[in-house]
């Protein structure tokens, strides 16, 4: 869990992980010398360097990212949740249709020119077989989470936008919740929420999953119903289902 | 009309300061960076003293950190590129009011990379930083003179 200075979501991301069994730690950005050893990288939400420049823009080109894209162009697996999808982005890591830290997308600001927070729901846009990193979850799924940011807007050319729905660089889009796609909150285009690359082992998803993996934290009649119990209100919500399917593709690998 | 004016601090930027260690990272040959938000003003005649009146705000201009300065031109000056979103549809509201003769507002960011003589970097090296970090092309355009 790679952590720069102003990221701010670590710890409920580690602990997402760890509960779908997965070990993990925190490594922050000036300890680029950790990173080998590990199986799989995330990079969870927050304000990386402010967000000076742009949102991602520093931290894309931060000396610990030499070691994430080393690892990711080696097949390892890696998750940007938030501000890390848009260091992703930034990286051309995602949708990763052109060299290496030339951006061909981006997760742009809001089309309301305002942060926002409110709760999703994203359904999944690809073929899970050609994706290893979401192992496992059905074609379709629909996972609640926590919109939470200023700049989430996908934002690419014409062609770039079509090369992205086309190559099967969609990850997740926004849906109600009962699947049917909606228009994204901020104005995304191609109601997207995530990108994932061409092999499969590097996705960017903005909205938060870890902020919906216990029942106590999801916007829904279910969270009143088990108000006063708590062995319920902690029960595990819809957002694990995401870090189940990534702990099931990060454990097949490292067992491989 | 345009007004065009430019908002710099007076007190350390750290934006600016972050900007060069990366592009000094980069490999850019760059001693400092200075960084302006711009501020482009479609007004009619009755805008009046705009300066002012943007002052007065005190959204965009606070007297305390920044210094405002008009500008000449509403293009960039030499050695100077503007970072702004592509598409952009100007703003009409300014810290959430209306100014008197103001039909809409655009903001830039300005960048101008000195080297350690302070004259302007080669214009191939300020190419370079922004192909390479101050613009993103997938929602961004750099205006240069």
């Amino acid at each position: 869990m790679l952590v720069f200075p102003g990221t701010n979501s670590e710890d409920e991301t580690l602990r997402a992980v760890r509960a779908v069994g997965l070990e993990g730690e925190l490594v922050h950005w000036s300890q680029p010398e950790k990173l080998a050893r590990f199986d799989a990288y995330i990079l969870p939400g927050g304000f990386a360097y402010e967000d000076r420049i742009r949102a991602g823009a520093v931290a894309a080109h931060d000396a610990v990212m030499d070691s994430v894209i080393e690892a990711a162009q080696a097949g390892k697996y890696v998750l940007g949740i938030c501000n890390g999808a848009q260091i992703l982005a930034e990286a051309g890591l995602v949708p990763g249709t052109g060299p290496l830290r030339r951006p061909t997308a981006a997760f742009a600001p809001n089309a309301s020119g305002r942060f926002q927070s409110v709760h999703v729901h994203v359904k999944l846009a690809v073929d899970p077989s050609r994706v290893p990193i979401l192992a496992g979850i059905e074609p379709g799924a629909v996972i609640p989470a926590w919109a939470s940011h200023g700049d989430g807007r996908l934002a690419a050319p014409d062609d770039e936008l079509a090369r992205i729905e086309r190559d099967g660089h969609l990850a997740f889009v926004y849906c109600d919740r009962d699947g049917t796609t909606v228009a994204a909150p901020n104005g995304s285009a191609l109601s997207c929420a995530g990108l994932v690359n061409a092999e499969g082992n590097v996705l960017a998803i903005m909205p938060h999953p870890e902020r919906d993996a216990w029942t106590f934290q999801h916007l829904d009649a279910t969270r009143d119903a088990v108000r006063g119990n708590t062995e319920e209100m902690l029960a595990p919500s819809g957002g694990i289902v995401f870090f189940e399917a990534f702990a099931r593709a990060v454990l097949a690998e490292a067992i491989a | 009309m345009t007004q065009t004016f430019a908002v710099t601090l007076t007190i350390p930027d750290n934006e600016a300061f972050t900007a060069f260690e990366t592009l000094a990272r980069l490999g850019i040959p760059v001693a400092r960076v200075v960084r302006a938000d711009i501020w482009q003003f479609e007004v009619d005649a009755s805008a009046g003293d705009l300066a002012g009146t943007i002052s007065s705000i005190e959204t965009i201009h606070n007297p305390n950190k920044h210094r405002l300065a008009a500008r000449e031109s509403d293009r960039p000056i030499p050695g100077e590129v503007w970072v702004a979103t592509r598409d952009e549809a100007p703003a009409t509201l300014v810290g959430g009011r209306a100014i008197p003769g103001v039909r809409g507002v655009r903001r830039r960011t300005a960048w101008r990379l000195l080297d350690d003589s302070g004259r302007d970097v080669a214009p191939h090296e300020l190419d370079r930083a922004i192909e390479t970090f101050l613009c993103n092309p997938a929602f961004q355009v750099a205006i240069t003179a």
